[in-house]
């Protein structure tokens, strides 16, 4: 058994490299992806621009068309440079991606800005380093580069820092001690030596400059799972922000769809053929044809606005409601999606539980327990439907994965920020780092199901050995 | 019992349970008809004229503009204005009908059944927006334009409208016939789930055999290719396909298969191929020096097919559905394509337009109910289980 786990363990991660690297290949070599979006959007700057107001000359290439440099430089940005697979293991993680670039003179400092760094309500601290190039000839006449890297923690009162970005007449030299050139360090009581430096020397330029690239290890295997330029974000703060919205609905839903299926599979087999059997099938076989956000448009239509709301996952104001009020709100806000959600897998279960149920009452065994003078009731629920709920158990782990990796259609239609939306919304805006991330999240999930499911299968019916 | 049904092969047996078991037996006979009706949907859900005789020359706009692309000017029928404006181009043949009962020189206009089709521009439904007193089809200053503040100028054309007497199921927020759409959606969508059927049927059968039929490490490599590829959210990736390669329902079908529409089928030929392997006859055909071929699709596939033939209705479910859902979203066939997902996604945004809700919701549920009800039927006719139990 335990062996079985580490094989299917060590199953997944081929698994999960070939999901990802398809849809990472096809989302690269899809036209209109985000670069040309970007060199449209810079085109059509430029028109405006040429127009009315006047841009940075270094920015506007010839009338329509940008210049090679931008073109070069929108690339890099976007690691088009690189071939795909390179480009897809830096999204692992397992290649070094280069996000920094810079020549540098021999000799003299060059400052490289980390962000601002809040540290308390109404102050900042701005991170600074200062990079120094070293030459060194040995004996041998071989040159050798040293990169010495100080830093420095200026602290700054909030106030300032917004002055700086608006008062024209803010006087900079008060606050920033640096001017443009660094020959020196400036004197700052904060700074200190770095011990190692993450910069690389790429390359020395006759010039008596060097190429520093700055390289980091940052993907999937990090925990990072990219950052969305257009939301501003992690792409997993924006997966955690809404990773409860797809717990409740996927954990409610399915625990709702286990208590009604069961029993009335059961009662569906017990009454086979019986008038109840073929009123509930109707039921059943028109929530089979009804596709769940297909019922949801509907729902809405009668009951949305007045009865219940017609969007959104909870009031604006839930978090000024009572406790009672609060739970009241969620139900009046889930009960319509969970219906939708639930519809989909609904008629399956119950079908699945029913035909299970007459399987099992057709076995031997069950004739031995009438025969051995066992009661109805206990042949059925002691024996029978024991065994028939092997199938549904071991559907759960899939169920599990697939309600909760969301579903975008049902989303869509109720207006739920949910996992679902986002990745949807992603695939609109066209935002395949979100794309990416909400994938990889969802596919660990799905065959975390999966493995749940051959795992309850091993354990709960005993015929069953792995070897 | 006669000789003839002693002698009746299986195939015919099986046949005959499925026509006893009437649910599933109706339901096709329905199901066909409805489809052979969205076939000739052109010559019945149709704002061309079939015949019109103007000054004692027959046309035949409807069959020309199936036929031929030869176009038949306004001018040529002696429809020259329409609102007190000069009419160009394609004659409205709605209003050519009143016009020319009103003339009443001995020509007349035979329209098709239902005189609207799904594509019928908002153009053309505005220039019947007004009062026609003396009902001769063109307007004249003295009449009143229909409007929505009863002023007499057509200032706000409406285009949804609730079902009324001229459309039965109402028009869509773009003035279009909501009955005709759905007609027409209704042949979309079963050509594209036949489509895909077939596609995924070749697929399936080749790669599923060949994975059933040589098993051990081919089969063993091949299902973990098909399991990685069955968990690709392919859906995701057809939207981002569709909305540059901008396909019909022939390519969004193809696409469909091959992206993901073959993978159920396969595991189906796949097991039912690893069963049938160990028979006897199989051995008997490899030691009578059958090629693998042979063997594979001579002996082997026409033994495997009920599973195979049991699962096709629920195959076409998934199909349709599949297809709604993208049509749904807005990824799917271009417009003006008629097609249940984008009313639905109509009716999405106006809530209030109850008949762009239901109308869909009812042509999906009923069609897929049907299918459902052929599809056990077939099982029971193919696969009958005898559930007997004690007591």
């Amino acid at each position: 058994m335990f062996q079985y786990i580490i094989r299917r363990l060590l199953l997944m991660i081929p698994t999960f490299l070939g999901i990802t690297f398809m849809v990472f290949f096809i989302l690269q070599v899809a036209p209109d992806g985000p670069f040309e979006r970007a060199v449209a959007q810079l085109k059509s700057a430029n028109a405006t621009s040429e127009s009315g107001v006047s841009m940075s000359s270094d920015l506007i290439g010839n009338s329509s068309e940008l210049s090679p440099d931008i073109l070069e430089d929108l690339r890099m940005q976007y690691g088009l440079d690189k071939p795909i697979i390179i480009r897809y293991l830096i999204w692992l993680g397992v290649f070094p991606k280069e996000y920094k670039r810079e020549t540098a003179v021999i000799g003299k400092h060059f400052r490289e800005t980390v962000d601002f760094v809040q540290i308390n309500e109404n102050s900042k601290k701005q991170l600074q380093k200062y990079i120094l190039v070293e030459s060194e000839v040995d004996k041998n006449n071989n040159i050798s580069y040293n990169i010495i890297e100080s830093g420095a923690g200026l602290k700054y009162s909030l106030p300032d820092v917004s002055r700086l970005q608006t008062d024209e007449n803010f006087d900079f030299d008060k606050y920033i001690f640096f001017q443009n050139e660094y020959q020196e360090l400036p004197s700052h009581e904060l700074i200190s030596t770095w011990y190692f430096s993450n910069w690389d020397l790429e390359k020395v330029n006759s010039d008596n400059t060097v190429t520093l690239v700055k390289k980091e290890f940052n993907g999937i295997f990090q925990g990072f799972l990219g950052y969305s330029e257009k939301k501003g974000k992690n792409v997993s703060t924006l997966i955690a922000e809404r990773m409860h919205i797809s717990i409740f609905f996927g954990f409610t839903s399915l625990i709702l769809v286990y208590l009604i299926c069961i029993p009335l599979g059961i009662l569906k087999a017990l009454k086979h053929g019986k008038r109840f059997d073929v009123l509930s099938s109707i039921i059943v076989f028109t929530g089979y044809s009804i596709p769940g956000y297909a019922l949801g448009v509907l729902l809405l239509s009668y009951f949305g606005g007045d009865i219940f709301p017609l969007h959104g996952w909870r009031s604006p104001d839930f978090s000024e409601l009572s406790l009672w009020g609060k739970i009241k709100d969620q139900i009046h806000h889930a009960f319509l999606p969970i219906v939708c959600y639930m519809v989909g897998s609904f008629a399956t279960m119950t079908v699945l539980m029913k035909n299970s149920l007459m399987e099992n009452l057709n076995q031997d065994y069950v004739r031995t327990a009438f025969a051995k003078g066992l009661s109805e009731k206990r042949v059925i629920f002691f024996h029978a439907v024991r065994n028939s709920l092997i199938p549904l158990a071991t559907g759960i782990g899939s169920s599990i994965g697939i309600f909760l990796a969301g579903s975008y259609l049902i989303e869509k239609t109720f207006g739920i920020d949910g996992i679902g939306l986002l990745g949807f919304n992603a695939l609109i805006d066209k935002d395949y780092s979100i794309m990416m991330g909400a994938l990889a999240i969802q596919v660990v999930i799905l065959l975390i199901g999966n493995l749940i499911s051959d795992i309850t299968y091993a354990i709960i019916d005993p015929r069953i050995r792995f070897k | 019992m006669t000789n003839k049904n002693l002698s009746e092969s299986i195939l015919q047996k099986r046949i005959n349970r499925f026509k006893s078991i009437k649910r599933g037996y109706y339901s096709l006979i329905i199901l066909i008809s409805l489809y052979v009706l969205s076939i000739c949907a052109p010559i019945i859900f149709n704002s061309k004229a079939i015949m019109v005789k103007y000054n004692d020359e027959y046309y035949f706009p409807l069959f020309n503009s199936i036929f031929s692309n030869k176009n038949i000017e306004a001018k040529d029928l002696g429809q020259f204005e329409i609102k007190g404006k000069k009419k160009y181009g394609q004659p409205h043949y709605r209003l050519l009908k009143k016009q020319y009962q009103k003339e009443d020189k001995g020509n007349w206009v035979i329209m098709p059944l239902y005189p609207y089709d799904p594509y019928e521009e908002v153009i053309s439904e505005k220039d019947e927006q007004f009062t026609d007193v003396n009902g001769n089809g063109v307007w004249d200053p003295s009449e009143n334009f229909i409007d929505e503040n009863g002023n007499g100028i057509a200032d706000k054309y409406k285009y949804t409208n609730f079902p009324n007497s001229q459309h039965l199921l109402g028009t869509d927020n773009q003035g279009r016939d909501v009955l005709s759409r759905l007609i027409y959606g209704f042949n979309i969508s079963i050509t594209f789930a036949i489509v895909c059927c077939f596609l995924s049927y070749i697929i399936g059968i080749i790669i599923g055999g060949t994975l059933g039929y040589f098993g051990g490490k081919v089969d063993l490599f091949g299902l973990r290719i098909i399991e990685i590829y069955g968990s690709i959210p392919f859906l995701f990736m057809l939207m981002i396909l569709a909305t540059f390669i901008k396909p019909n329902v022939y390519i969004l079908a193809s696409m469909y298969v091959f992206l993901t529409g073959w993978i159920g089928i396969t595991w189906y030929v796949r097991g039912e191929f690893l069963r049938e392997k160990s028979k006897d006859y199989v051995s008997a055909a490899v030691s009578m020096g059958q090629s693998h071929w042979n063997v594979m699709f001579r002996h082997i596939l026409p033994n495997s097919l009920t599973p195979v033939i049991t699962f096709a209705p629920f195959a076409i479910i998934g199909y349709i559905s599949a297809l709604v859902s993208l049509d749904y979203l807005g990824f799917g066939l271009q417009p003006p394509t008629p097609s249940w997902g984008e009313l639905m996604a109509q009716g999405r945004t106006n809530l209030q337009y109850w008949h762009l809700i239901v109308s869909p919701l009812f042509s999906i549920g009923a069609t897929l109910f049907l299918i459902t009800f052929i599809g056990e039927a077939i099982r029971e006719a193919f696969d009958p289980k005898v559930h007997s139990r004690l007591r």
